[in-house]
C-alpha cells in the first residue's frame, strides 16, 4: 500500500491458475475455477452461493462448475463465464485485502494472449466496476515487463489453455508478434489420460488426477526415475508405471512450439534474429516440464543455435510483470481509466 | 520476485514509457468500445480499398500494390466483404427477379488471397432436427455430424487452426442462428458436415457442395429440405442473394470444395470400394447464402446406403473422414497461404 492509500495490483488470469501480486506485499494463486451450488442441499452442505479454487474443484459433483478461460477464451455470449471472470477477481482482490474500497484499487489484469485479440471488451465489461482503475494486458507481455526483457526477446507462455508465444521487439506487440496454440497444458493431459487408459484398462482414475500426476512429473527426453502413480483396480490401491506415457504425452507439445517458435523468429527483421535466439523465455506451466528448455534449444541448433531461459517463478511472473507496470504506469494515466 | 534478464541497449526508461503509452490508449479504446488500434488502422485501409474496386477506379496491378501484399488475413477477408456487398438496390416495382440477381462484374480472385486461420465447423442438424436416419433407423445425421465434427475440430486445433463450432452438444440451432455465428465469430471458412440420403439405397457416394445457382430437380429438393427450418423469409433471402454471387467468395468457395471432395474420396474409396464420386456442385443451401466467408456443405457419407451406414458405426471410418476433411481444408488453407506469399 502507498502512502496515499492506493492498492496496486497485478493479477495473471490464467486458464489453469490465477494469481495476484500487491503492492502490500502479498502475493496468492488460487485454481481458476468457479463454481455455483447445483440445488437447495448443495447451497446447504457448503454453506456458500458461489465456491471457487480448490474448493470448487474439490466439490465439482455439487457445482455448476466453470473454467472461465478454459481455452483461453471467455465463451462468447456465456454470461456464466463472464459472471465466473468476475467472482474470480473478486476473490483474487479480497484475498490481498482489497475489497469493498474499490475507488483505491488499481488493478493491471494479464489474460491469455487470445483473449486479450478477441473478447477484450466482454473481459472489461466482467471486471466493470471491482477495481477503482484497471488496464488489461496480455499475459507474455506483463510477463517480458516484469522481467525488462522488452527489446529482441521471445516470450513462449506454455499454460494450460493455451501456449503464448510473443515477440518484444521494442513496441506493443500487435497480432503480428503474437501466435497462440491451443497445444497446451490441457492437452498434455488428454493425451496422458488416454495413453494411461490404454495401457492399464482395468485402472479409475480421472483427469483431475492425471492433472496432478503431470504437475509433480513432467518431463521430455530421457527420464530422471521412473514415474510411478497410484491408482484403484478393482478397489486396491496399485502402483503403475507411466514414464512412457508421461514422456509421449509431454512431448507431444514439441512440434507445434518449435514449429511456431521458428515461424515467429522467421518474421523477425533478419538482422535481429540472433538476438532473440538468445533471448528466448520461457514461463508459465510449460517452464516445469522437465527437460523441455534443453528440448528446444536442441531444436535451434539448426537455425544456429540459441538459449532458452525458463523463469523461475513461473506462478507468480505473471502478476509480479503486472505489478511492476502498475507500480511504473503515470498517475494521469489511471486516471484516464478510472471507471 | 520478477526475474531479470541482461537490459536492453536502449533507454530502458524511455521505452518502457513508450510501451507504457500504447498500451494505455489500446485499454482507453477498449473501454471507449472502439475495437484495438490494429484493426482500427486495418479497417480505415480497407475500406479505401473497397471504396476503389467499387469504384472501379483501382486495376488489378494497383490492387497487387504492397497494401494488399501485406495485410492481415483478417483484412484482405473484410475487405472481400465489404467488395461482394453491394448497396441493396431500390426496391423497383415491376423489376424482374432475374435483374436482381444479376452477377455482379467478375473480380480476379487472385487478387485477394485468403490466408485461413479461423475455421467455422457446422454440424448439420441436432435437437429436434434429427436428419436423415440409417436404413434400419439406428444411427441419426445428428449425431453422426456431431462425432465427425469434433473429430475434425480436434484435428484443425493441432494443425494451429482456430475453430468455432455451431453446435455443441444435441441441441437445435437454426440456420439463421448457425450463419449469424459463422459472420459474428469472423470466420475465414466455413464448412458444413452432412451426410447424404439417396432414393436409389444402392448408390452412395461423396460429394461437396458451394454457393450457387440449381437447375438440378434432384438438388433443388435437397436444398429445400436442408433450408426448411432456416428462419429466413423470401424477403431476407432474396436480400443475401443479392451480395452473395460475387465471383471471388464463389471462386475460394468452389476452390475450398474442390479440396474436399478430392481429399474426401481419395480417403475413403480404398475402404469403400463402390464409392462414388458425386462431384463438386452448386447449390443455394442456407448456410452457403448467409455466410460471408468461403463455405461449402460437404455430404461425407450416405446414410441410405446399408454399407456405408455400417462403416459409420466404426470409430475409424468416422475419424477417417474427419482426416480427409482435415486435409482439404489444410491443401486450401496452404494454396492460400502461398499465394499470399507470393505477394508479398
Amino acid at each position: 500500500m502507498t502512502t496515499d492509500g492506493v492498492l496496486y495490483a497485478g493479477i495473471d488470469l490464467g486458464t489453469s491458475r490465477s494469481s495476484i501480486s500487491a503492492s502490500n506485499g502479498q502475493r496468492h494463486v488460487v485454481d481458476s475455477y468457479v463454481g455455483w451450488p447445483l440445488d437447495m442441499v448443495a447451497r446447504k452442505v457448503l454453506k456458500k452461493t458461489v465456491v471457487i479454487g480448490r474448493e470448487a474443484l474439490d466439490n465439482r459433483l455439487m457445482l455448476d462448475l466453470h473454467r472461465p478461460l478454459e481455452r483461453g477464451l471467455i465463451k462468447e455470449g456465456s454470461e456464466k463465464d463472464e459472471a465466473a471472470v468476475r467472482e474470480l477477481l473478486q476473490h483474487l482482490l479480497a484475498l490481498v485485502g482489497a475489497d469493498g474500497k474499490n475507488a483505491k484499487i488499481r488493478a493491471v489484469v494479464g489474460v491469455p494472449a487470445e483473449a486479450m485479440r478477441i473478447n477484450k471488451q466482454n473481459l472489461r465489461n466482467a471486471m466493470k466496476g471491482l477495481t477503482g482503475s484497471l488496464m488489461i494486458v496480455s499475459e507474455p507481455f506483463a510477463v517480458a515487463y516484469g522481467m525488462d526483457a522488452l527489446l529482441h526477446t521471445m516470450i513462449i507462455d506454455i499454460g494450460a489453455g493455451t501456449s503464448d508465444f510473443c515477440v518484444m521487439n521494442g513496441r506493443y506487440p500487435t497480432e503480428e508478434d503474437q501466435r497462440t496454440l491451443t497445444t497446451a497444458g490441457d492437452a498434455v493431459d488428454d493425451q496422458l489420460y488416454k495413453l494411461i487408459r490404454e495401457r492399464h484398462p482395468e485402472a479409475r482414475f480421472s483427469i483431475h488426477m492425471v492433472r496432478e500426476w503431470k504437475e509433480k512429473w513432467s518431463f521430455v527426453g530421457e527420464p530422471k526415475d521412473r514415474v510411478m502413480v497410484t491408482a484403484p483396480i478393482g478397489g486396491k490401491p496399485t502402483q503403475l508405471d507411466i514414464t512412457e506415457e508421461m514422456r509421449a504425452a509431454c512431448e507431444t507439445l514439441l512440434p507445434p512450439v518449435v514449429e511456431t517458435m521458428f515461424d515467429l523468429l522467421s518474421r523477425v527483421e533478419p538482422e535481429y534474429q540472433d538476438r532473440v535466439r538468445q533471448n528466448i523465455i520461457l514461463s508459465g506451466g510449460g517452464g516445469l516440464v522437465r527437460g523441455l528448455g534443453p528440448a528446444l534449444e536442441s531444436a535451434l541448433a539448426e537455425v544456429g543455435g540459441g538459449k532458452v531461459k525458463v523463469v523461475k517463478d513461473p506462478v507468480f511472473v505473471g502478476s509480479d510483470g503486472g505489478l511492476a507496470i502498475a507500480l511504473d504506469a503515470p498517475e494521469s494515466d489511471w486516471e484516464k481509466l478510472a471507471s | 520476485m520478477a526475474q531479470k534478464i541482461a537490459a536492453p541497449p536502449l533507454d530502458a526508461r524511455r521505452l518502457k514509457s513508450r510501451l507504457l503509452r500504447e498500451m494505455v490508449r489500446e485499454n482507453l479504446s477498449t473501454a471507449a468500445g472502439g475495437p484495438p488500434a490494429a484493426l482500427r488502422r486495418g479497417r480505415h485501409r480497407w475500406r479505401n480499398l473497397a471504396l476503389g474496386v467499387g469504384l472501379s477506379v483501382l486495376t488489378v496491378s494497383q490492387l497487387a500494390s504492397s497494401r494488399v501484399q501485406t495485410a492481415s488475413p483478417e483484412r484482405v477477408a473484410a475487405a472481400i466483404v465489404a467488395a461482394t456487398e453491394p448497396v441493396p438496390p431500390a426496391p423497383a416495382a415491376g423489376a424482374a427477379d432475374a435483374e436482381r440477381f444479376a452477377r455482379p462484374t467478375p473480380i480476379d480472385p487472385a487478387v485477394f488471397p485468403l490466408a485461413v486461420r479461423r475455421v467455422v465447423l457446422d454440424p448439420g442438424h441436432g435437437g429436434d432436427n434429427g436428419g436423415t436416419r440409417s436404413p434400419g433407423g439406428t444411427l441419426v445425421e445428428k449425431a453422426l455430424t456431431l462425432d465427425i465434427a469434433e473429430r475434425l475440430r480436434r484435428l484443425l486445433e493441432q494443425g494451429q487452426f482456430q475453430v468455432v463450432m455451431t453446435r455443441e452438444s444435441d441441441q437445435s440451432v437454426a440456420l439463421t442462428q448457425r450463419t449469424e455465428l459463422a459472420n459474428s465469430a469472423a470466420g475465414d471458412i466455413f464448412v458444413s458436415v452432412h451426410l447424404n440420403w439417396i432414393v436409389s439405397r444402392q448408390s452412395h457416394g461423396v460429394e461437396t457442395y458451394f454457393l450457387g445457382p440449381t437447375q438440378d430437380p434432384e438438388l433443388t429438393r435437397l436444398a429445400a429440405e436442408e433450408n426448411r427450418d432456416s428462419g429466413y423469409s423470401l424477403a431476407d433471402l432474396r436480400r443475401l442473394l443479392d451480395g452473395v454471387y460475387a465471383s471471388v467468395r464463389e471462386s475460394q468457395s468452389r476452390r475450398l470444395a474442390e479440396s474436399v471432395e478430392h481429399e474426401l474420396f481419395r480417403a475413403l474409396h480404398p475402404v469403400s470400394p463402390d464409392l462414388e464420386d458425386r462431384g463438386v456442385k452448386s447449390a443455394p443451401f442456407v448456410v452457403l447464402i448467409g455466410t460471408r466467408m468461403p463455405a461449402i456443405l460437404a455430404e461425407v457419407s450416405c446414410l441410405s446406403n446399408a454399407e456405408e451406414a455400417r462403416l459409420l458405426r466404426q470409430d475409424e471410418y468416422r475419424q477417417l473422414i474427419a482426416i480427409a476433411l482435415y486435409k482439404g481444408i489444410r491443401t486450401y488453407a496452404q494454396a492460400a497461404s502461398h499465394a499470399d506469399q507470393k505477394g508479398t
